[in-house]
């Protein structure tokens, strides 16, 4: 368990990496390294787009590893073609904990062995996604998941929702999360394991933090916040455009992967939008639900421009509350407004 | 078993088992979204004691086509 009950949420392309992740496991949360496109960020050009990425993952968490003792995860999307790469790589590396959404993982334990002392946490965004993974992890994998991540409709990048139902509350954390814990605590009571359910989407400071902890949920995974760091691995450029991104600057997008993402309105989101294609050559479809034939622009290359800090051919992701962050500090001073005054 | 089949994938969606007929199509006809499919999927494995790997499952698109499976699979025994 971390000392303090904090996930600092995966943020790819190229913008959790080892340094953010390396420095909130220091300061006792849980740091997470993104994985989507970490070949092409370590410099690969996707001529060899499985084994980059294997190589690129592997340097990574070695590199988290020599900056930390504290623990450390990837988040590593379903939907990304190499998952299971991805997930082998992760847990070879002996990696503390896979956290995984963006589709089913419906079968992340079979890529356990006896030995592997690697935690799973799904990311779900219902409580019929948990009961299901749940379900079927315990019934064909006898494995229990060693804690649900539910993240609400305020959550930065892809999201789990129909865009419709983003400003329904029956989708809210509200009501998500005493759904999910009152579920894990029928799971403790049956199976005798403790299930931490942790809230995520929008959580900005302690305020945040103690409204979910009052409904249900044992810890918090935040993202977009810790882009506003010295220790953030993205850009300079990058980290201005979340410090600057004004409440009406943020939009939801349709990602060419098929889901809503929330993103920070630029000329390049709004050319796409006016129906402006940016051509590019899909060399290694990374991204099993993304229609790349008829997609205007390689989000994969977009989202790698932004993090590089070229924003003509790029743009940010950014969670609903984003606006509120408004300079750039340090990882120990986001994790300090997150839980001050608490006990 | 034709009619246990469509009785169980008729109490997964939430539908009239009259409503479900052999040439309907889970997602198209029947309004099943992907978790549906994965439950429904674990429901018949269960209630037929079968094993029904994803790479078939995601090949049943219609009622009949999970009829046929499952028939198949139960006859192998």
């Amino acid at each position: 368990m971390p000392e303090i009950p904090l996930i600092q949420g995966g943020m790819a392309v190229g913008v959790s990496l080892d340094n953010l992740a390396s420095a909130v496991a220091n300061e006792g949360g849980i740091g997470i390294i993104g994985t989507a496109g970490i070949g092409m960020v370590m410099g690969g050009k996707g001529k060899n787009f499985r084994q980059e990425n294997i190589e690129g993952l592997k340097k990574v968490i070695r590199s988290a590893r020599e900056k930390t003792k504290g623990i450390l995860g990837v988040n590593i999307m379903v939907a990304l073609t190499n998952y299971e790469d991805m997930v082998v790589t992760a847990i070879k590396e002996k990696i503390d904990v896979i956290i995984s959404g963006a589709g089913l993982p419906l079968d992340l334990p079979s890529y356990l062995s006896e030995d592997s002392r690697t935690k799973l946490i799904p990311i779900v965004s219902s409580l019929r996604t948990a009961q299901l993974i749940f379900k079927r992890w315990f019934k064909r994998h006898g494995y229990i998941p060693d804690a649900f991540v539910v993240e609400g409709p305020k959550a930065g990048g892809h999201l789990g929702y129909k865009p419709e139902q983003l400003t329904e509350p029956e989708f809210s954390l509200e009501r998500t999360i005493p759904q999910v814990r009152e579920f894990t605590e029928k799971i403790k009571k049956e199976y005798g394991k403790e299930v931490p359910v942790i809230a995520a989407g929008g959580i900005c400071d302690s305020k945040d933090v103690k409204r979910v902890f009052s409904l249900g949920a044992s810890g918090v995974q935040v993202g977009t916040p810790f882009i506003a760091t010295k220790e953030c691995d993205a850009d300079i450029k990058f980290k201005k455009t979340i410090v600057n991104a004004k409440k009406e600057d943020i939009i939801i997008i349709k990602s060419p992967v098929g889901l809503p993402g929330r993103a920070v309105r630029n000329k390049f989101l709004e050319d796409v939008e006016r129906g402006v294609k940016k051509p590019f050559k899909c060399m290694y479809h990374c991204i099993k639900t993304c229609n790349f034939r008829e997609a205007p622009y390689c989000i994969a290359e977009a989202l790698l421009n932004a993090s590089k800090g070229d924003f003509e051919n790029g743009f940010a992701f950014i969670g609903a509350e984003g606006y509120k962050v408004n300079s750039i500090s340090s990882v120990k001073e986001v994790i300090k407004k997150l839980f001050e005054d608490m006990q | 078993m034709e009619e246990k089949v469509i009785n169980i994938i008729a109490e997964q969606l939430g539908l009239d088992p009259a409503e479900v007929k052999r040439d309907s199509n889970f997602t198209e006809d029947l309004g099943a979204d992907s978790l549906d499919l994965v439950d429904l999927i674990m429901k018949l494995e269960d209630e037929f004691d079968v094993k029904i790997e994803d790479e078939v499952a995601s090949q049943l698109k219609t009622v009949g086509d999970a009829i046929e499976f499952i028939k198949k699979l139960t006859s192998e025994g």
